[in-house]
């Protein structure tokens, strides 16, 4: 019997929802989708309840029409300036007498590296594992493996109680529960980023409309992430305010003549702002638009690169450094980041199977929520998650229908 | 160790503990009608739910084949008390003498259908009904036949022996009637050539005839008992009831022979009523004979 699992990013300039269907083989198709504009979000933050659950919900709604069916709960993605990550670190002593690994002895280890709590107002999103190290080897899976002790790492993501509730609570008023709440670039990256590419080491850097993540990634295991809260509303923020024009207009030119490369001044012409050379509307100078959305995008990857410091070597990242998300998609972008970040960067792929009206870059969260939230990601020696069940499930199971 | 994904992840320090406990009133249009159409779809299920069980019930109820209740305790105590009830003469003594000893048997080693079927199978009784009543009480109702005559025969030795003739002609030796009893029933006299033998020999077939003389009979018990107390001897010629001759016959200590006709026997007592009430017939202490088989017309022999 197939399962129904939906998806949900509220973006800070639209919101996505997602419902896909996941087959007896585990093959993943997706039913449904719908994006609604968000008007009540500010650099990945909610700042106006109602108007950021109508566009949710909106969304939500349409998706499950197209999709011809409803969902019971979602995956949720995170973002916001609030989140911050940090390593966390335990270990166990291997208790069999012959010195062999059992789940528990994974267990131990997982909970003394979570047993860090996070400051008061805050709480954990994601906990993130790292390689498990059985006596200073790196091992994928140690249970039945010989040795004394185990080391094991989360890379862990706390963020602010209320930035993270609000989310929540869009989420409950539809009367859904949250599977999990997922990060928005470790959503990314599972989309764009192969396990060939994360093993390799890569650096994902997914840039919104208001906050950019990143994702680093070495030997398979995410090493670092963070979020920056500088989007493509900012660059269109100041081609509104370099150029003295309305913020409508500004995006408009931002889309059609905005480039993240300086242009020479042969290069140089004028363009109109509103178009039609009627009484309002006047010339701006191309280059000045184009040097705009160079400081703009140069500062942001300026501020990557001095956050992730030691960590960008180009031995770190043989997978490349990949962009993604609606703000990747300005002209000369890549040429931009590769300039500033020292290594060849790329626009991401999506990979094959996967329409092409859902392979844009604006999608790569939402569809990696959906990807991230159906693999496993229990301990060495865990059993697979239970299914997880909605209201009519419970009811049902209550009843005595079903598993 | 097996745990759900929920259940690992929701630690003190986890978001889940910032999770809306219930969701609170929608915000928004789309989340109102999503949260109208999970009341909609659990009140359908319910519905369902209800209309099956009712479907159930009724069916059950209609095309249940209805044995009683079932009883699902095992073979319990030993009966120690058999409630015995009868609407006519028969008595516990004749029961216990009829059954049997118990020997300490438990209700449930009573097979109440066939005791009721033996019940009924004797003569005297018209229905029976058995009861369980837990723990350890047998209650026994019986319905037994109205006894209207009694009917005297010859054996071969000389000797006499009586017959209870119950309202639908049934004859049967009746028991636990007193003597008293007994001569207060007005005596049958029957052509030799009227009674049968059963085919196994014991007791008569029914007499048919008397299910026509006993209204009769039950309404002179019931409305005319001074006159049902002095009736002596009937008898009946009924072999064609459309024929002028058929009438029944009744010998009394003041009237020798009253003859009825074989129908609207409430008018033929009333009429009846009415003669001994002359003057002429109080005065007389025996009357020969009164014919009230004329419709209106009586006939008397003073």
């Amino acid at each position: 019997m197939s399962k129904i699992i939906g998806a949900v990013e509220i973006g800070t300039s639209q919101a996505k929802a997602l419902i896909g269907e996941v087959g007896e083989n585990g093959s993943l198709s997706i039913v449904g989708m719908a994006t609604r504009r968000n008007e009540g979000m500010r650099k990945g933050e909610i700042v106006d309840f109602r108007k950021a659950a109508s566009a949710v919900h909106s969304a939500l709604e349409e998706a499950e029409k197209m999709s011809g069916t409803t969902v019971d709960s979602v995956y949720l993605a995170q973002t916001g300036s609030h989140l911050r990550g940090h390593m966390l670190r335990g270990s166990s002593s291997v208790a069999s007498s012959d010195n062999r690994v059992t789940p528990d002895d994974v267990q131990r280890a997982s909970a003394e590296a979570k047993r860090r709590e996070p400051d008061e107002g805050r709480s954990y999103v994601h906990h993130v594992r790292t390689p498990i190290i059985l006596d200073d080897k790196v091992i994928e899976d140690p249970v039945g493996m010989l040795g004394k002790k185990i080391d094991l790492g989360y890379w862990s993501i706390d963020g602010n109680d209320q930035a993270i509730q609000s989310g929540l609570n869009v989420i409950s008023n539809y009367s859904l529960e949250v599977n999990d709440l997922i990060l928005s670039s470790i959503a990314s990256a599972t989309m764009v980023a192969g396990p060939d590419l994360r093993r390799a080491g890569a650096l994902v850097i997914d840039m919104g409309a208001g906050v950019t993540d990143f994702v680093l990634y070495r030997q398979g295991y995410v090493a670092y992430s963070g979020v920056i809260p500088v989007g493509g509303d900012h660059v269109t923020g100041d081609i509104s305010m370099g150029l003295r024009v309305l913020e409508p207009y500004a995006e408009k030119l931002k889309l059609e003549y905005g480039q993240a490369t300086p242009l020479s001044e042969e290069q140089a012409e004028d363009v109109w702002i509103i178009g039609n050379k009627t009484i309002g509307d006047r010339s701006v100078p191309r280059k000045a638009i184009a040097d705009v959305v160079h400081v703009r995008v140069a500062e942001l990857f300026e501020i990557i690169s001095k956050e992730l410091g030691p960590l960008l070597k180009p031995e770190n990242l043989q997978g490349g450094i990949l962009l993604t998300g609606g703000a990747s998609q300005l002209k000369g972008i890549e040429e931009v980041a590769s300039k500033i970040l020292g290594q060849p960067v790329r626009r991401a792929g999506f990979p094959t199977g996967i329409s092409p009206e859902l392979a844009q870059p604006e999608n790569s969260t939402v569809l990696g929520l959906l990807h991230y939230g159906l693999e496993d990601h229990s301990l060495p020696g865990e059993t697979a998650h239970d299914v997880e069940m909605g209201l009519l499930g419970k009811l049902g199971r209550f009843v005595g229908i079903g598993g | 160790m097996k745990k759900s994904a929920k259940a690992k992840s929701t630690n003190v320090s986890g978001w889940r503990k910032l999770a809306p406990k219930s969701s609170k009133r929608p915000a928004t249009f789309p989340a109102f009608r999503k949260q109208a159409g999970i009341v909609g779809r659990i009140f359908l299920l319910i519905l369902v739910l209800g209309i099956s069980g009712l479907a159930f019930w009724w069916m059950d109820r209609t095309f249940r084949s209805d044995y009683g209740p079932l009883d699902l305790t095992g073979p319990g105590a030993p009966i120690n008390d058999v409630t015995f009830s009868s609407d006519g003469a028969l008595t516990f003594s004749w029961f216990a003498n009829w059954f049997g000893p118990l020997r300490g048997r438990s209700l449930m080693e009573i097979d109440i259908d066939r005791l009721r079927m033996d019940l009924e199978k004797e003569p005297q009784i018209e229905s029976a009904r058995i009861v369980r009543e837990f723990p350890s009480t047998l209650r026994i109702e019986l319905r037994e036949l109205n006894p209207l005559l009694v009917l005297r025969l010859r054996r071969s030795s000389g000797s006499f022996e009586d017959w209870i003739v119950g309202s639908q002609g049934t004859l049967y030796q009746g028991s636990c009637y007193s003597r008293a009893q007994l001569s207060l029933l007005p005596s049958l006299t029957v052509s030799p050539r009227t009674l049968k033998k059963m085919a196994d020999g014991e007791g008569f077939e029914d007499l048919k005839e008397i299910a026509v003389v006993s209204p009769l009979l039950e309404l002179a018990q019931r409305n005319y008992p001074s006159f049902y107390r002095d009736w002596k001897v009937v008898s009946y010629d009924l072999e064609n009831l459309d024929s002028p001759g058929a009438h029944i016959c009744v010998q009394s200590g003041k009237v020798k022979e009253i003859r009825f006709a074989p129908r609207d026997f409430a008018a033929q007592l009333q009429r009846l009523h009415y003669i001994l009430l002359e003057p002429e017939f109080r005065r007389k202490k025996v009357i020969e004979s009164i014919n009230l088989c004329h419709d209106h017309s009586v006939f008397a022999k003073l």
